[in-house]
This record gives C-alpha cells, structure tokens and sequence, in this order.
C-alpha cells in the first residue's frame, strides 16, 4: 500500500515538475516571441493577415473566445449581483455595518438577545467614532405569527420607523403603507409571509412569544404594509413598532435588541470594529469573544456559559449574515467550475486549430523559413496569431457580455420563487464590475496565446527543405 | 405521617361547600388540597402518551417514561417511542431544566417553561403541583360544568414566581376535589391554553400512608391555533422507590443507548 502511494505522490510531482517546466517554457516563449515582434513588426502583421485570410476558422474560433468570455462576464455578473444584493438587503433587514448586539442572562441557562441601557452604549458611540454616518436601533425576537389560518415561526424585528431611512429606500411596499409602523398595533410583513398566513393589510393577526423569564406572551398586531420579496433574508424578518417588542418580551423602555451602527467608509469595518472592542471594555462593558456567526446562531453556546447578566457582542454585517454566505460560495464555485471547464474546452480547441493551421501551410512555413524567416520569427509568428485571435475573441466578447447584462437588467426578468430564495432578488440582477472584465480579457487572452505556443513551436522547428516539399 | 395529617385537616377544613363567597385563607387551603393530594413525596414513575394534533401536519404518539423524586425536586423524562425521539429526555436538576438529545449527544439547557418534545404540554404538566407555591387564587363564582358542580377560580402568579402562563382560571369539582378544567393566560391576557382533565385516578403510597391522586388523562388545546391539540395520558403509574442515582445525565444517556 505505501509502494503504491510513494509511486503515485511520485508521479504526480513529475507531472506538476513537468507542468511548471511547460509553463517557464511557455513564458519564456512568450516573452521571446514579445521580443521579436517589437523588433519586427511586420510579423505582427503578417499574423494579422493571415487570420484575415483563414476568415471561417478565425472568426469561428473567435466566436468560441467570445461566447465564453461574454459567459465568464455573465456568471460573475449574477455572482457580483447577489452579493450586492445580499450587502444591501442583509444592511437593511438585519444588520448594521457593524452591530452592537449581546445577550442578557436572567438565569444561567436563559439568554435573551437584548441590550440594557442601550442609550449610554449609543452615546459613546456618536462620541468616539466620528466615523459612523448613523446609528438605528432594532428590537430582536423570534416569535410565531399567527392568522386564523395559519401560522410561522419568524424574526420579529422592533423599529422606529421615523428613523429608518434606509430601510424605506430598500423596502419596495407592494401593499399599505410602511409609515403606519409608527402605529403601535403594526406590523409589516413581506408578501410570501402573507401569503402563507392568508392575509392582507388590514387583517389582524397574533404574536406569540416567550419573554426572557419563561412567561408565555401575545399581542396583537394589524398588518399595515406588506413589502416585495427580497430573497431569502425577508423571508423570515418580520417588522412591528419597537414599543410593542419590548410590550410582547415584557422589556423596559431603555432595551433595544441591537444598535446598527452604519459607517460613512464600509472599508473601516475591521478597523472600527477593533477599536468599538476596545473602548466598550474601556467603558466597563462585558465583551462576548468574538464569533463570526449570526446572533442567533450563538444561543446554545452563550446558554452553556454560566455568566449572569448582561454581555454585549459586537459583529460584521458578513458575520449576521454568514449563514447565507454558502449560497455565494456554491455560486462562486459553480461560477469557476464552469469557466474553467470552458476555457479548457476552448484551450484545447485553439490547439487543435492551430495544430491543422500549421500543417495546412507546412509549404508556406517551409517558404518563409527558405527566403530567411528565423525560427525565432515563425515562434512570434504564430504566437501573435494566438494572441490577436484571444484579443479580438475577449474583445468581441466583452461586447457581447455587456450588451446581454443590459439587456437583461432592463428587461427586469422576475424570477421564480424558489429562485428568488437563492438569488435574494425577485428578478434577475446582473452587475458587470471593471475588474471583472479585464480580469476576463486577460485571462482568456493569456490562455489562449500561452496554448498556441506549442503547435508554434513544433513549427518553427521544421525544416525548410522538408516544409516545401510537404503535400497535404 | 405529617403530610397526610396535614392533607387530611386540609381536606376536612375545605371539605365543605362555601356557603358564600371563602375567604382568601379557604381558597388558599384549597389549593394545598390539590397540591397536596397529589403529591406522593416518595417516587414517582408512570408510562404516558402524548398525542399530538397539528394542522396540516400527521398526528404524532410519543410515548414517554416520566420518573420523579418529589422530595427532591428531582424530574426525568425519557422518550422511548417513536423511533426518531427514543432516547431524547429531559432532566431537572437544581433549577435548571436539561434535554438531551442522543443523535448529537448534546445536554441544552431549557426553560422550565418550555414545551416538551415540541407538544403543547409543559413540564408542569408532568411535574408535581405547586398551584399554592407559585399563585394568590381569587374566587369567580359557582359553575356548572357538564354535570359537576365546580368553584371557578383564578390563580395570578406570584411576584417572582417564573411561570409560563402568569394567570390561570380553574374549575374545582365541589365533591372531589379534582381539577376539572384549567384555562392559562398569557402575560397579555390572551386565552393560550384550555386543558381539561376528565379521569383521575389514585393510587395508595407506602411513602405517603394515603392516597395519591393523579389525572388519567388530559387533554390540551391550544387557543391561540386553534387547529392544535394535544392528549397526554398516563398508564402504569407506580409508587415504589426507584434507585437511588437515576437522576443524572450519565443514568438517562445509558438509557438513550
């Protein structure tokens, strides 16, 4: 057994020796062939030419170069999108840039996720960090909503809504008016969850809930607005006036759930956050370690500590929202997998052509090698070919991409619901990034000319002779 | 031997019909009848069954051991059917409520209030009655309920007292003694949960030299989905002493084995 696992790890390392040897070789080539054309550039344009002249095959495998690059700016388009999404729906449903939350112990055992005298926390916030652009505070609870049809479990967000800008920026109301959560009997809900409870505005429905002491408690709200999906985030956030949280968690009126804090900079967020720890410990406050988890998510861990009282936590927008961080890693990943499979697929396709380009013009290889053409030459020759198809193909297809990302955000193609879910959006948002778009043209362009170095190679290494009198 | 003198003089004192409305000492005295006729002060094990009813879900029979040491405090209950809940259980200790779950092997610790195994029912449900500890009654009247003459009352929570519905209304047959009907409030005032109790049955206990009563059978609907229901009934109830070390988390793992 260990026989078979030295020779398999054996070749498998000459295969990655001889992989890197191929690519110095092929860098090497590369930079060689820069060289000669810098130095002649005729023989660009004799490679520009003859791509002209072999119109079908050129523009056949440009196409390819350029379905795929329009391809790899789609796929990442989606991925970029759901992620901004995700910032900006996850920044507005749940999460501050950075959020001063924590948990209050009655008993060891019993955690509730609020922060007492939230005021005093606020206050030294707005006077250290001149960073922040605003602060909300949010009730948090996890409730049953009842209709008198049905029920679900739901977060139960507590809001002030005169102070909730943001959140009336995002919030599209497809029903009601969300300006009635000043109401204190209000609720907002979004249209999947009113569907399942059968209800619209106007209707009255129950929250049920257990308050930190264990006492089983309802109130009883009207629903005043109910708001467009936005993916899987407001499928369980349900909105009422904070008064009435604290009414149902039995709370007094110096508690909120967490402070939301925005930064004018959401690049400061690391830094701040470091610097948020250190002066609330300054202050005396209880720190709970950090954890990249959503708060309730932390529950079972902070019920098994045996601390009373009260803990504040302090977390990143990415860490409330880690729990539907996998759907944009198995989208990143489906992303690349899929490209990858296409440019190796279109690798081995310009090697082909390449291959049949060279055989098919032996005699002319053989022609211009006889009246002086330097090996060297015929290298940078082909190579250019390489590399102006992968040029011209990613160009072509940048084109396409952008054309298809506007065209597809203007057509505001709604999504399928369990689509919905996946994509956070109910329609289909594409956003191309700068990045992304060279990254594609360099990537590709770099591929396709590093692959087109061996058949070039194997031609200039023909002989003069041989080449002319080739027939075929 | 205490105990039953003092359930005894309870039983005598409050035995007779009030004759206008009692007085909060009466209604106290009451309620100690209840507790105390069933409590067994020794050990407690009885088979039971839960049945639960939810909307648009498949009925769900668990089946369940409850195990007691009333002197203690001490409470267990091991789930044993169906398949995908033998094993789980619940152990009281000090304060603290633990359930255990043996597919990840995991103590939580759980709210005294918490519902048992998701069903509508709570531990007080199993565990032994303290109406007299934790709640100041307030008569509402004399009600007719089916065919028994009951006292209406109703019990407020304590100050202090941690309990998972703060208000309770009870219907008391006038003749046994025996818990008829419970209504529970929630903080709000919202009718949550009516249980009625139509089977009580009692047992001799060696420990307590008298009898111990015990509902045979109740049944739990959720006011607030009223689609949701749940019967809890008791089998096989025994009072003879159980071992010594059961109430720990290694006994119940064993038993999850």
């Amino acid at each position: 057994m260990k026989i078979v696992l030295l020779l398999m790890g054996l070749v498998a390392a000459v295969l990655l020796l001889a992989l890197v040897i191929t690519f110095l070789v092929a860098t090497v080539r590369v930079f060689g062939s820069i060289y000669q054309v810098a130095r002649n550039p005729s023989i660009a344009l004799i490679a520009f030419r003859s791509l002209l002249q072999h119109r079908l095959r050129s523009g056949l495998l440009g196409g390819a170069i350029g379905l795929v690059t329009a391809g790899l700016l789609l796929v990442t388009g989606v991925s970029v999108g759901i992620n901004d999404t995700l910032l900006t729906s996850a920044t507005t449903l749940m999460s501050g840039h950075i959020n001063v939350g924590g948990f209050y112990k009655v008993t060891s055992g019993q955690s509730a996720p609020v922060v007492t005298n939230y005021k005093k926390v606020d206050a030294i916030i707005r006077r250290e960090f001149p960073e922040i652009d605003y602060i909300v505070h949010r009730g948090r609870g996890w409730a049953k909503l009842v209709s008198d049809t049905a029920s679900v479990q739901a977060g139960v967000g507590g809001i002030d809504i005169t102070q909730e800008a943001g959140m009336k920026r995002v919030i599209v109301i497809k029903e009601g008016n969300i300006d009635d959560l000043q109401k204190l009997d209000a609720i907002l809900l979004f249209e999947e969850q009113a569907e399942k409870l059968g209800v619209k505005v106007g209707d009255r429905i129950t929250i049920a809930a257990q308050t930190p002491r264990g006492t089983n408690n309802t109130i009883d709200v009207t629903v005043v607005a109910v708001a467009k999906s936005i993916g899987m985030l407001s499928s369980w956030n349900t909105y009422v006036n904070i008064e009435q949280l604290r009414h149902l968690y039995q709370l007094n009126e110096d508690t909120t759930g967490a402070l939301q804090v925005y930064l004018k900079d959401i690049k400061q967020v690391p830094a701040v956050r470091e610097r948020l720890r250190k002066v609330l410990s300054a202050e005396g406050y209880n720190l709970l370690d950090p954890d990249p988890r959503a708060f309730f998510q932390k529950f079972d861990a902070v019920n098994h500590e045996s601390w009373t009282g009260q803990k504040l936590d302090i977390t990143t927008w990415e860490e409330e929202t880690s729990f539907v961080k996998w759907i944009v890693q198995i989208l990143s990943f489906f992303a690349t997998a899929v490209i990858f499979i296409l440019v190796v697929i279109i690798a081995v396709g310009i090697m082909m052509v390449v291959w049949i380009s060279i055989r098919e013009r032996t005699r002319e290889i053989g022609t211009l090698r006889a009246v002086g053409m330097q090996r060297s030459s015929v290298l940078a020759m082909f190579v250019t070919e390489g590399f102006l198809l992968g040029l011209m193909g990613t160009l072509g297809g940048t084109l396409l991409g952008l054309g298809l990302t506007f065209g597809l955000n203007s057509a505001n193609i709604g999504l399928p619901k369990s689509w919905q879910f996946v994509f956070m959006s109910e329609r289909l948002i594409v956003t191309p990034t700068a990045t992304f778009v060279a990254f594609g043209i360099i990537f590709i362009t770099g591929i396709i000319t590093a692959i087109s170095v061996i058949p070039s190679f194997l031609a200039a290494r023909l002989k003069p002779i041989s080449a002319m009198s080739h027939v075929g | 031997m205490i105990s039953a003198v003092v359930v005894a003089v309870s039983v005598l004192t409050s035995a007779g019909a009030w004759a206008d409305a009692p007085t909060k000492e009466e209604m106290v005295k009451l309620l100690q009848t209840i507790d105390d006729r069933q409590r067994n002060g020794g050990d407690y094990k009885a088979l039971a069954y839960i049945e639960q009813k939810e909307k648009e879900k498949a009925d769900i029979v668990r089946e369940l051991l409850i195990f007691r040491r009333d002197q203690d405090d001490k409470l267990m209950l091991l789930f044993t059917k169906p398949k995908s809940e033998e094993g789980k259980g619940y152990l009281r200790l000090d304060k603290n409520l633990w359930s255990y779950d043996p597919t990840t092997g995991k103590w939580d610790r759980a709210t005294e209030r918490e519902r048992i195994g998701g069903t509508n029912s709570r531990r007080s449900d199993f565990d032994e009655s303290r109406l007299a500890e934790e709640f100041e009654p307030k008569f509402l009247g004399d009600e007719k309920l089916g065919k028994f003459e009951t006292y209406k009352l109703e019990l407020d929570v304590k100050p202090g007292v941690d309990v998972a519905y703060p208000v309770i209304q009870m219907w008391v047959d006038k003749d046994s003694r025996n818990i008829l009907k419970r209504q529970e409030f929630a903080a709000s005032g919202k009718l949550a949960r009516t249980a009625y109790y139509p089977k009580w049955q009692k047992l001799f206990s060696q420990s307590k030299k008298s009898d111990v009563w015990f509902p045979g059978e109740i049944r739990i609907f959720d006011e607030i989905e009223k689609a949701n229901s749940t019967l809890v009934l008791f089998k096989s109830v025994d009072l003879n002493n159980l071992e010594s070390n059961m109430f720990t988390k290694a006994w119940l793992e064993s038993k999850s084995r």
